[in-house]
């Protein structure tokens, strides 16, 4: 197993001498070392003989200090913007267009005549292709279950406890001799706690990037969207606690809310939708259709549009979740729209 | 209005007046042609006013425009070998499979980041990070590609990541 301790200064020295802290930089020496570590913490990870020791240490890493977490969230973003490239043919002109930025002395002249660095192409013709993004299966090595774009699973856990995980999904699950503890790290979870048959009755705990989220006997779901968790409740009550700012709050049965790290927003009435995913259904109680499409969207790659006009349109009634293109058929059917595949990854959907 | 934010905006205004002249002739010199030659003058400007330098003659406020309006050419040739080349690949596949407009705008964006943040980084450790990045490649396989063992293609992805990463966090500027 290896640990960022082991890469000492002259073992990174390339990385070192093109960017190295200066004085007036907008960075501290903890946050610098902390993106060293991350940077290592990355290649292990992606390693082909990665360990579950190494998963282990890597968490405890995480773990260790807030300025690791945000090191590794920046690993992430670098790691996602290669997410745009999608098919085999954009990777080859990827890589030839950015062979071709590469060159020694780009200039006008270059850049007008030039033919040639399409000739690097052929070289890597035979690499294989993986459509997950490279982030994703890096975080989806380092976890301990994970699905798929359009897949949902269910999962029972050591203590009895039963987990869904909704499409593209990450969870890892921790538990320790004092405490039950999952991490959310993307997408959504349902979760139906059993009692702990140990005699110490160990604490369920959830965390995500946003805080803590303790359950209380119970049944709930845990969303991470757009920067923020989304906790529904169904039964029992879950106990949140954020992240930086630490305010607590108990939310009870039949009640949602969402928080980041800094705070909690204001309760509302459950919506049921939020928990008809774990048995395959799309529920839509009076939805707008845009909502209906970007939930949609979760469960199918590639691009899924609606048109301005009828964003608003409502919808009711149950479609099958892991049957996307059935769900867009049965959409055509009641509503007053076309669905048109431009590409096979490219759907919109228009009035007709 | 403070005092302060009153000189520079008063020292830009002048910087533009003394200088928007030749780095536009220069510029036009260097690239060709008149139109990106007033888009880039006009970018440098814009860059001097989010970020605003004392200079403490008219000398050293022209090194510096003349070495940032370097970097923007570099950084429009880049762009355009890399439109170039993407346009070109994908134009040859068959119809049915070519990209929209929109996602071709999205990927050569990407693309010109990317190539922007490697572009100071020596060639094997960028070109392994790439064939990890962009073709999901195992170390193996980039080891046996670049020639070295399968260690070092570990050290340089570390290695490039973190390059990449502290461009990412905005303490080292691409180029």
């Amino acid at each position: 197993m290896s640990r960022p301790a082991d890469t000492d200064s002259t073992d990174t020295n390339a990385a070192d001498t093109t960017s190295s802290p200066s004085k007036d930089a907008g960075i501290t020496q903890a946050g610098f070392e902390s993106l060293k570590q991350a940077a290592h913490w990355y290649a292990v990870l992606r390693a082909d003989d990665v360990t579950q020791d190494d998963h282990a240490a890597w968490h405890i890493w995480l773990d260790q200090h807030p300025e690791h977490r945000i090191a590794w969230q920046h690993v992430e973003a670098v790691s996602r913007r290669f997410q745009p490239l999608q098919t085999e043919e954009e990777q080859h002109a990827a890589v030839a267009a950015l062979k071709a930025a590469r060159k020694p002395n780009l200039s006008r002249r270059k850049v007008l005549n030039g033919a040639a660095a399409i000739a690097g192409i052929s070289l890597f013709s035979w690499a294989t292709w993986r459509h997950t993004p490279l982030s994703d299966l890096v975080m989806a090595w380092a976890a301990d279950h994970h699905t798929g774009v359009g897949d949902i699973r269910e999962i029972v856990l050591a203590d009895g406890s039963r987990l869904w995980l909704n499409t593209d999904s990450t969870v890892n699950v921790d538990y320790h001799p004092a405490l039950r503890r999952l991490q959310l790290i993307t997408g959504e979870i349902l979760i139906q706690t059993a009692s702990d048959s140990q005699l110490s009755k160990r604490p369920f705990v959830i965390d995500t990037e946003h805080g803590r989220l303790q359950a209380l006997g119970t049944r709930f779901t845990v969303r991470l969207n757009q920067g923020e968790t989304y906790l529904a409740v169904f039964e029992g009550a879950v106990k949140i606690r954020t992240e930086s700012t630490r305010t607590s709050e108990v939310i009870t049965a039949g009640w949602q809310t969402r928080f980041t790290q800094d705070g909690i927003t204001e309760s509302q009435p459950a919506e049921r939708a939020r928990q008809a995913w774990a048995q395959g259904i799309l529920l839509a109680d009076n939805m707008r259709l845009q909502d209906l499409v970007a939930e949609l969207s979760r469960y199918r790659s590639g691009h899924l549009g609606v048109a301005p006009e009828i964003a608003n349109l409502r919808v009711m009634g149950t479609y099958p979740i892991n049957d996307p293109d059935r769900t867009l058929a049965m959409l055509e059917e009641i509503l007053p729209v076309r669905v048109r595949h431009i590409l096979p990854w490219w759907v919109t959907i228009e009035a007709r | 209005m403070l005092p302060s934010d009153h000189l520079s905006f008063l020292s830009i205004e002048t910087l533009y007046c003394d200088h928007h002249g030749w780095l536009f002739r220069w510029l036009r010199g260097r690239l060709g042609n008149a139109a990106d030659a007033a888009d880039l003058a006009q970018e440098a400007f814009l860059r001097l006013l989010g970020k605003p330098c004392q200079f403490d003659s008219s000398e050293s406020a022209r090194a510096y425009l003349r070495a940032m309006a370097k970097g923007l050419c570099v950084d429009l040739w880049r762009r355009r070998e890399v439109e170039r080349v993407w346009l070109e690949i994908i134009a040859d596949q068959p119809q049915a499979m070519v990209p929209s407009p929109e996602h071709c705008a999205i990927v050569i964006e990407t693309l010109c980041e990317i190539a922007a943040m490697l572009a100071s980084f020596p060639e094997k450790p960028a070109n392994a990070f790439i064939m990890a990045q962009v073709y999901g490649m195992t170390y193996r396989e980039i080891a046996i590609e670049l020639g070295v063992s399968e260690r070092m293609v570990k050290k340089y992805m570390a290695q490039a990541m973190l390059h990449c990463a502290l461009i990412e966090v905005g303490y080292v500027a691409a180029c």
